[in-house]
């Protein structure tokens, strides 16, 4: 059987268990082998760690690749000429950015286990009358994870735009959207959106009072695109003018790399906004030290191994700081770019 | 009996104290009226005497602030007491008797220049004075101690009262060197205030700089402006910018028997004050052709680094930065099981102690420091020259290793191309006291001179 072939036919048991219980480790290792053969990069550093992918027993070893390998190299077990759609990672045009391919098969995993884990998360009982994202439409950024899954769980009404590469947000459409609404809303929006529409809406004398039962989704960080506030300051601004209870701010966190999202599970508790992914994709915190897990309570960088990430690789280093809180992590923040530092470390 | 630090200065008070614009306001003319009594009165001789006997206490084993700074200093500074102590001794060594004059010769002409109305040889009779401003506030970096150390030297030479702000938990080992000219001349101690607070303290900063004719600031070239904007026209304001240095090796330098001591010499750069200096290097670019010179450097560079960790260790480093060597290991593992001809590195194992990564591409790339340096191969010194154009507005030192028949015309090359620093390779991190601050004039730059002609 082809590898491919064996991709697919993971991936089609994957879709049926997406959902169900299912048990972690052999299908992590699994998925890990057939990975291991059909993507070049992954192949050579299982080489040059010296491990053979046939015999690892411990999920937490296999080997993850870097978020930013996704630039350099083709990370895809997709034939070149079924490659119809790819994420990009969020960033300009001129930066090089991150690309994911998919094609159908991967694209329905993908929304597969977007919608089991956003349902339980973001809509558990609820109705949303109106589902709004603060991001630009499909059309304007096809190559956006974001707004292709804020798409993906709607009918979802865009209110942003691009203007010369950055998104923006048509405020006063969007405000009279929200004014107007009847019944419970879905208000979705990158961290830099919601700053600049809460200072749109500060200097403009606006408030509102959104209708109960609706949320508010905040996800992502600043990417240098609006003034930095720390989140739970950003989630208090995000209550008070929108009128929404304090359980109702959520966060989420995925990346164009991944096709499994985690959302935070301390509602209310803007002192520990804890992170969770689906049963079908793990967070490992390790220490940037030694590459180990660290201990409850510690923080090291964050890997990700998730099983909707079949064709391309399951494991994922990213460049984040995470608190560890037994399944569930605290996100600390990414660490700044390498800049020139030389005298200019800390100075005044 | 243990030495306890005496509580003079306000970083004494730790880096949580709280100031207030009039206990700034109060310290500035404390300060101004001491310099004025003790400090404006005295000779360049007794300077250098009390700058030297300073020193000098330093260089043995059991002066007190010495060994407080070395028992201390790792926990306050995350520095090995290795590292600290070869940065000190270095220091102190080159702070003596004829450092100084030649310091004051390069730049005043005269040693007498700041006592009175003379003429040095070449000056054809006329005669000059030179007079420093009254009140100097120095905003220092904390990446490490010694700019901050020069500041107060440079200072104390055109007899200025001086305020140093340090960034908040930065301020240990200047504060202690102060303590020491404290000890060794009280009222020329008087005359220094050392304080630490949070960057952005606008109010008590603006009441300093008030009360300063002259302002230096070491940081980036925003930090710079935010401060530039903030003096009045009169205040004569001296910054010093974003600064990165490299190194540049020859294959006359590398191919013969002094191999050896150049890997140790490279190893030295790297590892003084865990290369967060803007004298430390990012790179070594090694000229090479097929015999692989550059990877064996590497090869070697690596080896050698392992064998300081033992005797010089890095030391504990914050998350952050180890998650950037991390990070930025885990890519160059990848790059280098993928395409082994382009890159290799060497780790030092379960912990971010040191990193060498050999690269065929020879773009300028910021290291991400703490012992991480970059060896690049290169055909010759323009394609370097092209590769770094991004920062060339910004290299300090550039460290050579060449044969003696080619050093001049690439040091030329070098001046002519923006580096304001070229030294062997192994003294990257230790300029002697000469130095001029990117490329910057020193004690002239500080002061006003008076030009007597007859």
């Amino acid at each position: 059987m082809s590898q491919l072939k064996q991709l697919d036919d993971f991936g089609a048991r994957m879709g049926d268990l997406i959902g169900k219980d299912l048990d972690f480790e052999p299908l992590a290792l699994e998925l890990f082998r057939l990975q291991s053969r059909s993507v070049g990069p992954l192949h050579s550093l299982c080489e040059s760690r010296g491990i053979d992918p046939d015999r690892l027993a411990d999920w937490r070893q296999i080997p993850a690749m870097p978020t930013t390998m996704f630039k350099e190299f083709e990370l895809t077990s997709l034939p070149a000429d079924d490659r119809p759609y790819f994420f990009l990672s969020s960033g300009t045009t001129e930066q090089v950015r991150s690309r994911h391919f998919h094609n159908d098969t991967s694209m329905r995993l993908y929304e597969r286990s977007l919608m089991t884990w956003f349902s339980p998360n973001v809509v558990e009982d609820r109705t949303f009358a109106h589902m709004i994202s603060l991001t630009p439409p499909p059309e304007s950024v096809p190559n956006s994870s974001l707004v292709h899954m804020f798409d993906q769980v709607g009918p979802t009404q865009f209110f942003g735009g691009l203007e010369s590469d950055e998104w923006v947000v048509d405020f006063e459409a969007l405000i009279q959207k929200l004014e107007d609404a009847k019944g419970p809303v879905l208000l979705m929006g990158t961290a830099f959106s919601f700053v600049h529409v809460l200072d749109w809406m500060k200097s403009n004398h606006r408030e509102l009072q959104l209708p109960p039962r609706s949320r508010v989704m905040e996800t992502g960080g600043y990417k240098g695109r609006s003034r930095v506030i720390p989140k739970s300051e950003l989630h208090r601004k995000i209550r008070i003018r929108f009128g929404i209870e304090e359980d109702d701010v959520l966060c989420e966190y995925g990346m164009s790399e991944l096709s499994s999202q985690a959302y935070d599970t301390g509602r209310g508790n803007e002192d520990e906004r804890r992170f969770r992914f689906p049963p079908w994709a793990r967070a490992l915190i390790v220490s940037p030290e030694t590459g180990e897990e660290v201990a409850d309570g510690e923080i090291g960088l964050l890997r990700i191994f998730d099983l909707a990430n079949v064709w391309s690789v399951m494991a994922i280093q990213t460049e984040d700081l995470a608190l560890k809180h037994g399944n569930e992590f605290e996100l600390i923040g990414r660490f700044p770019e390498a800049e020139p530092r030389g005298c200019s470390l800390t100075s005044a | 009996m243990t030495f306890e630090i005496p509580n003079y200065f306000l970083a004494d008070l730790g880096p949580d104290a709280e100031f207030t614009e009039n206990m700034i306001t109060e310290a500035v003319l404390t300060l101004r009226s001491n310099r004025e009594r003790y400090l404006a009165v005295r000779d360049t001789a007794s300077i250098i005497r009390i700058l030297s006997q300073t020193a000098d206490n330093w260089l043995e084993e059991d002066y007190p602030f010495r060994e407080i700074t070395l028992e201390k200093g790792p926990a306050e500074t995350g520095f090995s007491q290795e590292t600290i102590r070869i940065g000190l001794d270095h220091f102190f060594g080159g702070l003596n008797p004829d450092s100084l004059e030649d310091l004051l010769l390069q730049e005043l002409g005269h040693l007498k220049r700041m006592d009175s109305l003379c003429a040095a040889r070449n000056e054809n009779g006329k005669e000059a004075i030179t007079t420093g401003p009254e009140m100097i506030t120095h905003i220092a970096a904390g990446n490490i101690p010694i700019p901050a150390m020069l500041s107060i030297v440079m200072g104390l030479l055109v007899r200025s009262a001086q305020f140093v702000k340090c960034p908040r938990g930065s301020s240990f080992i200047p504060r202690m060197f102060a303590h020491s000219l404290y000890d060794t001349d009280s009222k020329i101690g008087s005359c220094l205030e050392i304080a630490e607070w949070k960057s952005g303290s606008e109010a008590i900063e603006d009441t300093l700089y008030r009360h300063s004719e002259c302002v230096t600031a070491t940081g980036s070239d925003k930090t710079l402006e935010a401060i530039r904007n903030r003096l009045d026209a009169k205040t004569r304001f001296l910054g010093y910018g974003h600064q990165v240095s490299f190194g540049y090796v020859t294959k006359e330098a590398v191919s013969g028997y002094k191999a050896k001591r150049l890997i140790r010499e490279a190893a030295d750069d790297v590892v003084a004050w865990n290369q967060l200096g803007c004298l430390s290097p990012h790179i070594f670019y090694v000229e090479d052709d097929s015999s692989n010179w550059a990877l064996q450097f590497a090869q070697h560079l690596a080896a050698e680094l392992e064998k300081r960790e033992a005797a010089d260790p890095r030391g504990e480093i914050p998350k952050e930065a180890a998650a950037a060597i991390a990070s930025r290991r885990a890519m160059y593992e990848v790059r280098a099981a993928h395409m082994p001809d382009s890159s290799q590195q060497w780790c030092s194992e379960d912990s971010t102690a040191w990193t060498v990564i050999y690269e065929t591409d020879t773009l300028f790339q910021l290291s991400c420091l703490n012992r991480f340096i970059y060896v690049k191969s290169t055909a010759d010194l323009e394609e370097v020259l092209k590769g770094a154009e991004m920062v060339r507005d910004h290299v300090s030192t550039v460290g050579l290793a060449a044969a003696e028949d080619e050093k001049e015309e690439l040091a030329l090359r070098l001046a002519r191309w923006g580096a304001t620093r070229i030294c062997p390779i192994g003294r990257m991190q230790k300029p002697p006291l000469t130095w001029r601050h990117d490329g910057r004039p020193l004690l002239s730059d500080y002061v006003r001179w008076t030009d007597w002609e007859q």
